[in-house]
């Protein structure tokens, strides 16, 4: 399933803002997990830990299609990520042109969080989506976010 | 405070169009209140409505869910409503998913889970969907009651009105413990009679409130829920008193049988058998009211608005005009499951919005149809309450009914709604000279004078037109069979009785 580029900028923007707001120069798999996490926690408050666990667990049998790099990553009973981080080593061996497995690993995490807002945003709207995201990131700015979704917002 | 000491409870909008009326006046701040019902009767639509009607950043609204119903599914469902404001989530309205508390743990770490979100937010509204979630976990008696108790105490404490929300059915709510804590209790049914869904919400108890008892339907479109009260929002109103000014028919003869016309605020009938010209007066009716400055209602249930204005055309009267000039409304009112008073509703609006003075109801026999099959029952019921409303707000009304023409009896309604009518003119066939003709006869008119004649008529491109004097060379008119006499066709003019009224 191909994610819009609107909410691909929507991922984007939380990816920049988890990195800008840490100092440190992490790695990008670090930032995906800490948006994927701040998006736990919210969600479960909001919902409940089995549906977010639901809902992650769409969003990465969705995202392991075109990532590789998510092949040894599953959902634990409290909704976090495990096995993140694990590399397939066959896929580095037989597709090289993916890059390495840190950046399958750092991709595959981006296109993970792609999934759960494009959920979100099936589920909830646009604006409910938008107004969680504002909630969970207080700095971040929202306001020209424009998924265009064609549900009511 | 008041001057009298007493505390001052104030009511808060529901949010609910209607249902302030029921409460009477508003929900009492800081009540604990269940909601109850059966899945699917609109439980969390209500709860919703409310929390949006009064939730602000300052005073938000925490919105517990447990097991049942995702908050998502929940969410994607509601936003759909047009109360629903995605502006509000989550500073003014949050919700809080305690599904793992419930599970896991028992009802003191659900009472704690609650104390902690409600002391950091402050809320002013709190509502658990679903409470009977909670309810089914395994415990004795005591301990939920015990339970409840805490939870309604701490939060009147903090200043919060509370609504639980539960699954029940009607025979669990008789002595129920936990509904004895709490200090309103709404129940919210629906039922199928036939083919149609009738939903209704009864105020079971609302302390320190005086809230309409019995039973009130209600409806959810997208605007949410919508409660219509017995008492169509009426008792408050003070009842206008007889102005004793008599509203034109725009027929000058048939004025002149009325004494002057019909007396302002009556209620009117025209009964008579199909083709006899029911619609017609009525529509004449309306348009010497629209003319005289009057602003009208019709409801129309046999046919549609533009059919009606059509016809009027026909007859040189012009419904169009003034319908664009907001002096007229011709209401359709047939979905084939309204409630009276639903109808009476659409009908208040319009009477509100025009400030009619005048409602044709075409026809009774036609707004019976339109109703569900479980109103029928009680039309004649809901009838009376909706003309003594109306009537009491000072609208004159004129009702058209469609009677079984007989040769050997005078009907005057199908119905045996003759007591709730003021006035009734009765129109028939009569055959007369190998031809069947049209007579009028007033038949009676509540304080005051009317002429005892029966005049004949006929349809014509104007409207009802009356021809001649009062046929005194028949005898036996009203049997539709009459036999001539001697007499010669009278002269005079209309008499008019002592204004004794003609027992029905």
């Amino acid at each position: 399933m191909t994610i819009p580029p609107e909410k691909q900028n929507l991922t984007h923007r939380l990816l920049a803002f988890e990195a800008a707001a840490d100092k440190t120069s992490e790695p990008v798999e670090s930032a995906s997990l800490r948006v994927y996490e701040k998006l736990r926690l919210s969600l479960c408050a909001l919902a409940g830990v089995a549906a977010f666990q639901s809902i992650a667990f769409r969003a990465l049998t969705q995202a392991k299609s075109g990532a590789p790099g998510l092949w040894a990553v599953q959902i634990a009973a409290d909704g976090s990520l495990q096995g993140l981080g694990e590399f397939d080593p066959q896929h580095d061996e037989f597709e090289p042109q993916l890059g390495s497995g840190k950046e399958q690993v750092a991709d595959g995490g981006i296109i993970l969080i792609d999934h759960i807002l494009d959920l979100l945003l099936i589920f909830l709207g646009e604006a409910i989506t938008i107004n969680l995201l504002r909630n969970t990131w207080p700095g971040a700015s929202f306001d020209d976010c424009n998924t265009e979704n064609g549900r009511k917002s | 405070m008041n001057t009298h000491g007493k505390v001052t409870i104030n009511q808060l909008p529901t949010g609910v169009p209607g249902l302030d009326e029921i409460v009477g006046g508003g929900l009492p701040e800081f009540s604990f209140n269940i909601i109850a019902g059966a899945p699917g009767s609109g439980k969390t639509t209500l709860a919703h409505q409310f929390v949006f009607a009064n939730a602000t950043p300052e005073r938000p609204a925490l919105y517990f869910t447990v097991l049942g119903e995702s908050a998502i599914k929940m969410l994607r469902y509601q936003q759909q409503y047009t109360f629903f404001d995605p502006a509000k989530l989550p500073d003014s309205i949050r919700f809080i998913n305690l599904s793992q508390v419930v599970l896991e743990q028992d009802f003191g770490a659900v009472l704690e889970a609650i104390t902690k979100e409600v002391k950091d937010a402050n809320p002013a509204v709190v509502v658990v969907d679903s409470f009977r979630t909670m309810v089914r976990k395994p415990q004795s008696d005591m301990e939920l009651q015990t339970f409840i108790q805490r939870l309604a105490l701490f939060l009147a404490s903090w200043q919060a009105t509370t609504f639980l929300i539960g699954e029940y059915a009607e025979d669990e709510l008789r002595d129920n413990p936990i509904f004895t804590v709490a200090d309103g209790l709404f129940w919210m049914s629906q039922t199928v009679e036939r083919n149609s869904i009738v939903r209704k919400l009864q105020i079971i108890k609302l302390r320190g409130q005086d809230s309409v008892p019995g039973l009130h339907t209600f409806r959810i479109t997208d605007a949410g829920v919508q409660a219509f009260s017995r008492t169509f929002g009426l008792t408050a109103r003070k009842r206008n008193p007889p102005s004793g000014r008599r509203l034109s028919f725009g027929v000058p003869e048939l004025d002149k049988m009325l004494g002057g016309g019909v007396r302002e605020g009556d209620s009117a009938l025209i009964a008579g058998s199909s083709g006899t010209g029911k619609s017609v007066l009525a529509t004449q009716f309306i348009a010497e009211g629209v003319r005289q400055g009057e602003p009208g209602i019709v409801a129309v249930f046999e046919e549609r608005p533009e059919a009606y204005a059509e016809r009027a055309t026909s007859l040189g009267l012009d419904l169009e005009t003034p319908q664009k000039d907001g002096k007229l409304t011709i209401l359709y009112l047939r979905p084939l499951d309204l409630s009276v008073d639903e109808t009476m509703h659409s009908i208040l609006d319009a009477v509100q919005k025009i400030g009619a003075k005048r409602l044709v109801i075409d026809s009774l026999a036609g707004f019976e149809m339109a109703l569900s099959p479980g109103f029928r029952a009680d039309f004649r019921e809901s009838l009376y309450r909706m003309i003594f409303a109306l009537t009491g707000i000072g609208v004159t009304i004129l009702s058209t009914v469609e009677v079984d023409e007989s040769f050997t009896e005078f009907p005057f309604s199908t119905y045996s709604i003759s007591f709730l009518c003021d006035d009734i003119i009765r129109l028939r066939y009569v055959s007369i000279d190998g031809q069947l003709r049209k007579i009028m006869v007033v038949i009676k008119m509540r304080g005051g004078n009317h002429a005892k004649d029966i005049r004949e008529y006929e349809i014509t491109s104007k409207g009802v037109v009356i021809l001649g004097k009062r046929l005194t060379n028949y005898q036996g008119l009203i049997s539709g069979i009459p036999v001539r006499s001697d007499r010669r066709d009278s002269t005079e003019e209309p008499s008019l009785d002592t204004g004794i009224e003609h027992k029905i």
